[in-house]
């Protein structure tokens, strides 16, 4: 597949390359050079911005600080005009990183607050560059700088540079997307809290995408600023280099690496094919018409949306799996009857109410424990701590001897530790496989993608998914829903699994399915802590039931004896269970 | 008071129900249970206007709403608690409940309405200047019955109240909708919960795949054995 994607290519270079020896008119050599910059810059937002949901509306501050670092070096330190292009890259992609080491540790930036900041740190580069040595007002010229003589005229050795460029952040865009990288930043896209807990290092890898699509963005600015040959504050940070940037990727369709090249290709052309006459405000409205029309009819964008039509077209069929092929047991068989988890003194508050108010818990390798008591108690606060959503304000966790509590989310979920949302928190742009898969990418084995996915369809025929591999979560209904959160937390093959209401919603059929569903889970080695409220599940499954209630534990030990505690009728359950 | 005659919603190509019909009463209470997949949500949400109805006809004192807008439906006198919660997380609990007595008529009763509201859901009270977003699951479900509560709805269409609620506080709801009945308010519940459910309920349907394929009253519906092992065990 790659061989061939490479060969595709290599074709496709060496033909274009070989464009400007037919004696093409330089204005249009200009003119693909400057579509190939374009494609560059909507193609480069796009391994972050598109991938990962968080959009910027900051790439004219990289571009721009490219270019400012080409200007600078030309002129001011004789530095050889390619040679400035790696510091180009490098400056842009360190200004990328430092500002998302800052913005990435905050976790209210999301979305559009994200989308600001990124605009307001342009201004703020432009203010900076404007008032000091690097420009001072008057803009830096570039004309006296010598072009190395690539093709036979400059306009062809721009083309060139733009065409090898193009290419290079094209097949970079592919390879991201098609690595774990990728799947890692179309997860954080989704839902940015379960990428994490499912073993997805988000923070790196926000971090290492922004640092690519910036350094890339730079480069183009180097080779932009020997094309205008006149670099100015006002032209470089304006606006407009990001507007064109977003509306390019949406144009294109922002979910596939080749999307914003279509967007900017069409883009670039159809102003191009305008200002040639008075017809550049027409252009203008032509390309505004169009996005509206694409938003409108064409939400995943012109690329996007065709894509999705042909996979349509060739809807593969799973290969059939024997439901009795269970999956293996997990590595270690249980040793029963030892601590595999222990808390000690746990506490957490949220702006004043005492969630957890220290709590101890014991869980013993092999067990199915019951964590029971009224809303409000605790309960999924105990598993959101435990499993690194939150920090606990107090105490210590220890997982097989190791202490969880300063560990970041998904180093947890590499210790073999999973859990399930309440209400499930599926990705709701990736395939049902595809939901399951990542988990096996990420958690404790890594799995290559191949494992990963064949790993995933035997936990969906386990969960009963199978028929539904290459659906989308959002075609399930609650009871699929629920077995999908099932199945992607049991992809990682935990030696720990925490269950948050998985009974709840269903019918009484459904539940026994789901109580035999656990035993087999149980059956291959896994422990289990589950919530729930279905006292009749809870019954038949647990071997020991811990209440908690205003965040203490009130009762533990065996269910029967437990739930006919005066306290916990009182506090949970209302009357007594039979 | 409700009709519901022959109603079809699809997602995409395939229909999700198809020749719905239920009747509900004034001031009646009725239930659906069915299997999950049968198509309980969707039928709940057309009444409240949340899907298209393709065919048939959803008509509230003789009135067809096929062709009403959706906001249009929370003015007939309808509310729902929806699956899922569905909550403004941002905002406080108090903001979330004002926002459910939106319509004017319900806005003049505001104050005695949340009165009763944080009657029924004490945690509600001691929460009211906290984001709904910081609650606990079962907490969030209180609020979005509550939230239903304050529009003083007509009819109430509840969809799954039951769900990650503690023992103790699903009799307390289920007591609650019973006094709610007993008020006048016409209810449609879908519910997993089935015993509670056609206890409280003078009037069930059974929805399979899209389908009804039993109705009456509960006593009925529980004497026929193939209904008692399928949703009571």
């Amino acid at each position: 597949m790659r061989q061939r994607a490479l060969a595709g290519f290599a074709a496709a270079g060496l033909t274009l390359s070989a464009v400007p020896f037919f004696g093409l008119p330089a204005f249009y050599e200009s003119f693909l050079y400057l579509v190939f910059h374009w494609i560059v810059l909507a193609v480069s937002w796009n391994i972050f911005s598109g991938y990962s949901g968080y959009f910027s509306f900051g790439h004219g501050a990289f571009f721009g600080a490219g270019m400012y670092t080409t200007a600078t070096l030309a002129t001011k330190a004789d530095v050889p005009f390619l040679w400035t292009l790696p510091a180009a890259a490098l400056v842009a992609a360190l200004f990328g990183i430092a500002l998302g080491a800052v913005a990435f540790r905050v976790r209210r930036l999301r979305g559009e607050l994200f989308a600001l900041l990124t605009l307001a740190v342009t201004f703020v580069l432009a203010t900076i560059v404007l008032n000091t040595p690097i420009d001072g007002g008057p803009g830096l010229v570039l004309s006296a700088v010598p072009l190395p003589a690539i093709g036979p005229s400059p306009s062809s050795t721009f083309y060139l540079l733009g065409l090898a460029l193009a290419l290079a952040t094209l097949w970079i865009a592919r390879e991201v997307q098609r690595s774990k990288l990728g799947t890692g930043l179309f997860a954080i896209h989704d839902d940015e809290d379960v990428a994490e807990v499912l073993g997805v290092p988000t923070y790196r890898y926000k971090l290492a995408a922004f640092g690519l699509s910036c350094g890339l963005a730079g480069v183009a600015g180097g080779i932009q600023a020997m094309f205008i040959s006149y670099v100015t504050v006002g032209e470089t940070f304006s606006i407009a280099v990001p507007l064109y940037v977003v509306l390019m990727s949406v144009l294109g369709g922002s979910r596939h690496w080749f999307g914003p090249a279509v967007g900017a290709a069409g883009v670039t052309a159809l102003l191009y094919a305008f200002t040639a006459g008075d017809y550049a405000v027409a252009g203008r409205a032509a390309v505004g018409l169009i996005l509206i029309l694409v938003i409108l009819f064409l939400p995943e964008g012109i690329f996007g949306q065709a894509v999705r039509a042909l996979e349509r077209r060739r809807v593969s069929v799973a290969p059939a799996i024997d439901a009795a092929e269970l999956p293996a047991p997990t590595a270690a068989p249980p040793a029963e009857g030892k601590t595999l988890l222990e808390a000690r003194g746990l506490s957490k508050a949220f702006r004043g109410v005492q969630a957890l108010a220290g709590v101890d818990l014991e869980v013993r390798r092999g067990e199915i424990l019951g964590l029971v008591g009224p809303n409000g108690s605790g309960k999924s606060t105990l598993i959101n701590v435990v499993s690194g959503h939150f920090r606990p304000d107090s105490g210590r966790i220890l997982f097989e001897g190791r202490d969880l509590a300063a560990l970041e989310a998904h180093r947890i979920a590499r210790t073999g530790l999973a859990r399930t949302y309440q209400i499930p928190r599926p990705f709701a742009h990736l395939s049902v496989l595809e939901n399951v898969a990542l988990p096996a990418m990420f958690g404790r084995d890594a799995l290559p993608r191949a494992e990963a996915e064949s790993e995933a369809r035997r936990w969906l025929a386990f969960t009963g998914l199978a028929a539904k591999a290459a659906a989308l979560p959002g075609e399930l209904n609650l009871h699929q829903r629920k077995f999908l959160e099932l199945a992607r937390a049991l992809a990682s093959r935990p030696g720990l699994l925490l269950l948050d209401e998985v009974f709840s919603g269903l019918t009484h059929v459904e539940i026994d399915d789901a109580i035999r569903l656990i035993r087999a889970i149980r059956a291959q080695g896994a422990t289990i802590v589950f919530v729930e409220h279905v006292i009749r599940a809870v019954m038949e499954l647990t071997d020991r039931i811990v209440v908690l209630s205003y965040g203490r534990v009130i009762a533990e030990g065996d269910p029967r004896a437990v739930m006919r505690e005066p306290d916990v009728v009182a506090a949970y359950l209302g009357k007594p269970h039979a | 008071m409700l009709e519901v005659e022959r109603i079809r919603v699809s997602y995409g190509a395939a229909p999700a129900i198809s020749e719905v019909s239920l009747r509900i009463g004034a001031g009646e209470l009725a239930c659906v249970v069915g299997p999950n997949g049968a198509g309980k949500t969707t039928l709940i949400n057309a009444i409240a206007g949340l899907h298209r109805i393709e065919a048939g006809a959803l008509k509230l004192d003789g009135r067809d709403l096929s062709h009403l807008p959706r906001h249009a439906f929370c003015g007939e006198g309808i509310a729902i608690v929806p699956e899922g919660r569905r909550l403004f997380a941002g905002m406080s609990v108090r903001e979330n409940l004002e926002l459910g007595s939106y319509r004017r008529a319900a806005r003049a009763r505001r104050a005695e309405s949340l009165e009763r509201v944080c009657e029924v859901f004490p945690i509600l009270l001691e929460r009211l200047e906290q984001p709904a977003g910081t609650l606990s699951g079962g907490q969030q479900q209180m609020l979005a019955i509550g939230r239903a509560l304050m529009a003083r709805p007509r009819l109430l269409l509840l969809d799954e109240p039951s769900l990650g609620l503690a023992p103790a506080v699903v009799l307390a709801v289920f007591n609650v909708i019973k006094e709610i009945n007993a008020g006048g308010v016409a209810v449609l519940l879908v519910e997993q919960n089935v015993a509670l459910a056609l206890e409280i309920a003078a009037r069930a349907y059974v929805l399979e795949e899209g389908r009804i394929t039993a109705e009456g009253r509960p006593q009925e519906l529980l004497a026929q054995p193939h209904i008692r092992r399928a949703y009571l065990g």
